[in-house]
């Protein structure tokens, strides 16, 4: 019995080890040797480049900025699809994944005529006249924030609505008897019985929009990001060494973030 | 003067009624059931009277105070519900201490009510335990504490028992009863179990789509069934349509058939103008032809079916008054289609509306 199941699972298992377990190992090994030697230089070159400090801290922000406004816009979202009838769920989470579903081309593409300096947003707020000059959204990191928030809220709201069609509506029923008001039983029961969803959906969306390509990269103008710049390094600039050290590095953020949630989950639930 | 009352409240989910122009009054300190079968209405009682559900039409009076639109928050009641519905994050202790906190009392006699509430539950040493980690019976316990820490001004119960085992059913409304009477808490218990109501309640109100048909005493009740219904609900399983009746003093005359039958008029008797006889299978007295002379209140009839019980055998009896439910313990059993004869006692036969 054991030794089938182990049978079963080895294609898979060697699939991922040749092509991504390898590749992985060897991208990370070879930014550690230089000339046959051991050494930390890629690494410290970057560390010590403002260049690239700024492009790290504006990845992190947006990424950062992008999770809690997903959380902010889907928390409500979510609770409220959580708690409709069956048939009413489904259709409703099918159009929250809706955005998924659309190439992230094209979802850029209709953002940068939304945002653009002639754009539907700027043209609106001057026809309005609650501004003067078009603001300079495209191309800063707010409009890659949106055009994240937009690629990525899905993501969180499925993942709460999993958690929260679990929790007993009884339990606000329970809380509003012994005295609370509707939005203090959302505070202190909701709200804590969510977080496991909301913890793998923070990951989702944080680790997401850390290496998220297609959208900076037409959003974010000359805006570089990590992943932007990564691209430069290796395709424009051919310099694979310095590419392997920046995934390397991200790789590095990605399981830090992870570990960092996981922390968090177990303090605020420890049961869980 | 009742200290609760519904005055023709009505309900309605989807535009159907669930309650209509209904009327209940509870008096301060008594527990009052409401039973019935499932959709009797006997829930949404329960949770209009929580205020999780808003009455269309009626009032609902609270020492004198209307508390028809208060919501739910405003209102001091302990429920607690068939799936106890305790705060799965928090620990015993919190979540008893929930309602407390909320209504800004000071930690130390937080701890204080707490322990002593979870003492009179018999869970003192349970605070730092996590609902996960309870049985059944120890998390009703702690929904009940909840309940009664805001020290409110009714207690009510949805079907608080129904998830517990057979044992556990009976340790635990002893229990309910003994705390209840202890702090003198006007009580409204739902409940489908018919000797869960009466052994724990003051009075039974029995429900059938969303009328009361009778409120009484458990006692009364059992005795003296009011309606049809309730007869058949608490197993008066045999009626008799008579088509004439005279009465003389306590004394019944009934006819069916050109039969003749007598029932005593009790003053318990609620529904004594009704003319409809019931009576338990218990109490039809069956025999042989030759052992029941035939008489006033007898019928002779074939045995259709007979089952044994154990302690007794069940016959169903075809007659011409229609087929009748008798059990009796007997050594050897009348055989399918053998004639028998049935007598129903006068003290046992009771009308009903």
């Amino acid at each position: 019995m054991k030794k089938k199941v182990l049978v079963l699972l080895l294609p898979g298992l060697l699939f991922l080890t040749a092509f991504m377990l390898v590749p992985i190992v060897i991208t990370v090994g070879s930014t550690f040797v230089h000339d046959g030697a051991f050494t930390l230089e890629g690494y410290m070159h970057f560390f010590g480049d403002t260049f690239f400090l700024k492009i790290l801290f504006t990845t992190l922000e947006v990424s950062l900025v992008t999770t809690l406004m997903c959380i902010v816009l889907g928390f409500p979202v979510a609770y409220y699809i959580s708690r409709r009838g069956r048939r009413q769920k489904s259709l409703l989470l099918a159009l929250a994944i809706f955005p998924l579903l659309t190439s992230s081309v094209v979802r850029s593409f209709s953002w940068m005529i939304i945002l653009g300096k002639k754009g539907l947003l700027n043209n609106a707020l001057i026809a309005l006249g609650l501004i003067k000059e078009p603001m300079d959204i495209l191309y800063t990191p707010a409009a890659m924030m949106i055009g994240l928030v937009h690629l990525f809220l899905p993501l969180i709201i499925i993942t709460l609505v999993g958690v929260m069609e679990n929790i007993d509506p009884d339990l606000i029923k329970a809380a509003e008897s012994l005295g609370a008001s509707r939005f203090s039983a959302f505070r202190k029961v909701i709200v804590p019985l969510s977080v496991p969803g909301l913890i793998i959906g923070s990951i989702l969306v944080f680790v997401g929009s850390l290496t998220a390509y297609t959208t900076p990269a037409l959003l974010g103008g000359k805006q570089k990001v990590i992943s932007t710049f990564l691209y430069q390094n290796a395709i424009t600039l051919n310099d694979w060494y310095s590419a392997s050290v920046i995934a390397t590095i991200m790789m590095a953020i990605t399981f830090a973030v992870i570990a960092i949630m996981n922390k968090i989950a177990n303090t605020l639930n420890p049961k869980g | 003067m009742a200290l609760l009352s519904l005055e023709k409240v009505s309900v309605a989910y989807e535009n159907q009624y669930i309650l209509q122009n209904f009327d209940l009054s509870v008096e301060k300190g008594q527990l009052i059931s409401l039973l019935g079968p499932s959709g009797c209405g006997k829930t949404t009682t329960l949770r209009l009277i929580a205020g999780f559900l808003e009455a269309k039409e009626g009032k609902f009076l609270l020492n004198g105070k209307d508390y028809t639109r208060i919501p739910v928050n405003k209102r001091n009641f302990g429920f607690v519900f068939q799936n106890y519905a305790l705060f799965p994050h928090l620990s015993v202790y919190d979540n008893v201490a929930f309602g407390l906190r909320l209504r800004k009392v000071k930690e130390p006699e937080i701890r204080q009510r707490v322990t002593k509430v979870l003492d009179a539950v018999s869970l003192a040493g349970f605070e730092q335990r996590f609902p996960k980690a309870l049985s059944g019976g120890q998390r009703q316990r702690v929904a009940i504490a909840r309940a009664l820490v805001i020290e409110p001004d009714l207690l009510l119960f949805d079907e608080p028992l129904s998830n517990l085992d057979a044992n556990l059913r009976v340790s635990m409304r002893v229990e309910i009863r003994r705390i209840q009477q202890e702090l003198g808490i006007t009580t409204i218990y739902v409940s489908h179990d018919q000797e869960e109501c009466f052994s724990i309640s003051d009075r039974v109100a029995i429900m059938n789509k969303g009328i009361i048909e009778q409120l009484d005493r458990p006692a009364a009740i059992f005795k003296y069934p009011k309606t049809e219904f309730v007869a058949r609900f608490i197993g008066f399983n045999n009626f008799i349509d008579f088509e004439q009746r005279s009465d003389s003093g306590d004394e019944i005359e009934l006819k069916a058939k050109d039969r003749i039958f007598r029932a005593v008029r009790h003053p318990g008797m609620s529904g004594a103008n009704g003319r409809k006889g019931a009576i338990r299978p218990d109490d039809i007295v069956v025999g042989t032809p030759e052992e029941i002379e035939a008489g006033v209140g007898c019928l002779t009839g074939r045995v259709k079916v007979s089952t044994f019980l154990g302690r007794s055998y069940q016959y169903v009896v075809e007659t011409e008054l229609g087929s009748f439910t008798a059990n009796k313990e007997m050594e050897s059993p009348f055989l399918s289609g053998q004639e028998v004869r049935l007598f129903f006692p006068r003290e046992k036969l009771v009308l009903v509306e």
